[in-house]
């Protein structure tokens, strides 16, 4: 009996389970080998990595901040992803979240119960605002928006460097590139986790029921797959794109909010810190399901952690970067391999040469 | 006078690096395969330039190493997309965050020094001495002449008036017509994607060889992705797509020549010029003119991988 390769439509979901696990694995295998290979020892690095982030409540809290972020930008790709957006921008939409948020604080008077849901909302606009232009060149004159929300980022970067050394410069004197600590915060939860996380984890599981269970989700999912038939049957696929994508860049925006608000306390540059990015990997090995993404979100942020930790041992965060990367080519690569079966010629074979 | 002499001298530097950039797109794009890897090659190039000129004070052998480091991992990301025919926009990303990572971990111990020996401005004759073209135009290092003149040229000579070329872009519009003429659609995308993604290493050698002379994990800023922005808007041309990168490098040179001379507006807001005047560049002339979507238009393949058996 001999075997030929057929390249299916469509993959199993179980094959492609398994492919996205394997290629993770082989991923880490990599990084492994070329810690030994550079004379590290990677699995005490990995015991190090483990230990220090589930070993003590310190660590998973630590966790928790990093968990947080990684949510809310994976989501934001996600969302976009499922009408067959690519918002490359959430790292930037992130930034004018929190330079929103940072502005609502630092020049509107008001009690905290009233000032965190104003800057919440100021967040969520900041970030539709900034995937506004490339929301609209896409949806009217058909512009890509994987070049355009990215460059975005560039701008936004810019734009709260500017004001955290600038106008909105902490006016004590103390700090040289943040602006002043914010009068209010988002109240904890445990320890130092705040209520960024348990908000994200719920707008998770609202997000996987409402894809899963409204007449909006399902003309988001046909929009996404085929928008010719989705069109066809009179679904209004332009509109639900644009507003998807300002969906998108709001969960960005909140997650930036939730980051000045809760965890870093002052607007600074870089306090993206690449979330934005990394969120890419996180929907993209979720398949841009919203239930995916707190399991790959999670994920990430053990290896967010693991860099953070392994500073001492001269890795830097952009080392996790470059694994980020390595996870992201496997599971490209795993995806298109996932497609291939093994299928058993049955009949005869024609012998070569016979006719 | 002066400040406009000083001016296009920079934009001429400054655009080299999204030129050479641009024209390996041009390369890898016409063949059908969107490579979204710029960034992290040039930041690839741009440190493992450094890192030779640091062992041997020899610009060239910086640039030819960065090319080369180029050359292999565009042959890495072509296995993945023209041969095993993975998504090409999952690939780029990857390469992206691989070079990024890669060259700010290798390049930490490299980082902030100047760089000792960098490509020299060559006289020429008589041309370099003229009052202003001189200062503008012909002060500059070899490789500024071979981006913005002979590359191209030679180019487009060959993807508009070759046979080759010929063949090139019929890989491009339509990979079954061309595989049914005996062309190899697969050697032709496997080449050219990594002689494309060798340019653009290239272009990160020429950032810190020629224009800012020393390496920092914050150098390449987003010129990968201008570079990308820029091929489409060149429609898919090596001459239209050194002459928008040298546009580029002119709003570049603007930013500087605001800072030189304390224009008041931050440092920061001109620096976003380059970004914002992309994004203008990309949707602009699409909404102004229809015609152009038809002149300007992808290459019809672009980013579908070719399966023989699914024509």
């Amino acid at each position: 009996m001999s075997y030929r390769l057929q390249r299916m439509p469509v993959a199993a979901p179980s094959v492609l389970f398994s492919a996205r696990v394997l290629s993770v694995i082989l991923a880490l295998l990599t990084a492994a080998a070329v810690l030994a290979l550079s004379g590290k020892d990677p699995i005490a690095l990995g015991g190090k990595v483990l230990s220090s982030t589930f070993g003590s409540r310190f660590g998973l809290e630590d966790l928790g901040l990093l968990f947080s972020p990684l949510l809310y930008c994976g989501l934001a790709v996600a969302v976009g992803l499922r009408i067959g957006a690519w918002n490359i921008g959430a790292e930037g939409q992130f930034n004018l979240g929190a330079f929103a948020a940072t502005g609502v604080a630092l020049f509107v008077p008001g009690p905290a119960w009233l000032l965190v849901p104003l800057m919440a909302l100021a967040g969520m606009a900041g970030g539709a605002l900034w995937i506004l232009i490339p929301t609209l060149a896409k949806a009217y004159a058909d512009v890509s928006e994987l070049i355009t929300t990215l460059l975005m980022n560039f701008v936004a970067l810019l734009l709260v460097y500017w004001v955290a050394t600038g106008p909105w410069l902490d006016p004590s004197g103390m700090a040289l590139a943040t602006t002043a600590r914010l009068s209010v915060s988002v109240p904890y939860v445990w320890g130092i986790v705040h209520w960024g996380l348990p908000v994200a984890l719920m707008l998770a599981v609202g997000l996987a029921v409402m894809f899963a269970y409204t007449r909006w989700g399902y003309e988001v999912r046909i929009g996404g797959a085929n928008p010719g038939a989705a069109a066809y049957a009179g679904m209004p696929v332009q509109r639900h794109l644009i507003l998807v994508m300002l969906m998108s860049g709001a969960i960005a925006g909140l997650g930036g909010m939730m980051e000045v608000a809760g965890t870093v306390g002052r607007l600074q540059g870089g306090i993206s810190n690449n979330y934005g990015y990394l969120g890419i990997m996180v929907a993209v090995l979720a398949r841009a399901a919203p239930l995916g993404v707190i399991a790959t979100a999670f994920f990430m942020a053990v290896i967010l952690n693991g860099g953070i930790v392994l500073q001492s041992q001269g890795l830097t965060t952009h080392t996790v970067l470059a694994i980020t990367g390595l996870i992201l080519f496997y599971a490209a690569i795993a995806d298109e391999v996932a497609r291939y079966k093994l299928i058993p010629t049955t009949g005869k074979v024609t012998p070569k040469g016979a006719r | 006078m002066d400040i406009l002499a000083g001016l296009i001298q920079t934009a001429f530097l400054a655009g080299g690096v999204l030129a050479l950039a641009a024209l390996g797109e041009v390369l890898a794009e016409r063949v059908g395969v969107v490579n979204l890897g710029v960034e992290g090659l040039i930041a690839l190039g741009a440190m493992s330039a450094v890192a030779t000129v640091v062992i041997t004070p020899h610009p060239w052998l910086g640039f030819l190493v960065a090319m080369g480091v180029g050359l292999i991992a565009g042959m890495i990301f072509a296995v993945a997309t023209v041969i095993i025919r993975a998504n090409q926009v999952l690939c780029g990303l990857a390469l992206t965050y691989m070079g990024m990572g890669l060259a700010a971990t290798l390049g930490k111990p490299i980082s902030g020094s100047p760089v000792s020996a960098t490509f020299q401005d060559i006289h020429i004759p008589i041309l370099s001495d003229l009052p202003f073209l001189g200062r503008a135009f012909f002060s500059h290092s070899l490789l500024v002449y071979l981006i913005f003149l002979v590359l191209p040229v030679a180019l487009h000579i060959l993807i508009f008036h070759t046979r080759h070329g010929l063949n090139m872009r019929a890989v491009g519009e339509n990979p079954a017509a061309a595989d049914a003429a005996g062309i190899s659609v697969m050697k032709m995308r496997f080449w050219y994607v990594s002689l494309g993604s060798a340019l653009a290493a290239g272009a990160g050698g020429y950032l810190t060889l020629v224009f800012v002379p020393s390496w920092s994990e914050g150098v390449v800023a987003g010129r990968g992705w201008i570079a990308v922005a820029l091929v489409i808007f060149a429609g898919f041309r090596p001459i239209n797509a050194v002459l928008a990168g040298l546009l580029f490098g002119f709003v570049t040179a603007l930013g500087f020549v605001g800072q030189a001379h304390n224009w008041p507006i931050a440092a920061s807001i001109l620096s976003m010029l380059p970004y914002l005047g992309t994004m203008a560049l990309m949707i602009v002339p699409v909404l102004a003119w229809q015609r152009m979507r038809r002149l300007m238009a992808a290459p019809d393949s672009l980013t579908v991988p070719y399966f023989r058996d699914q024509r």
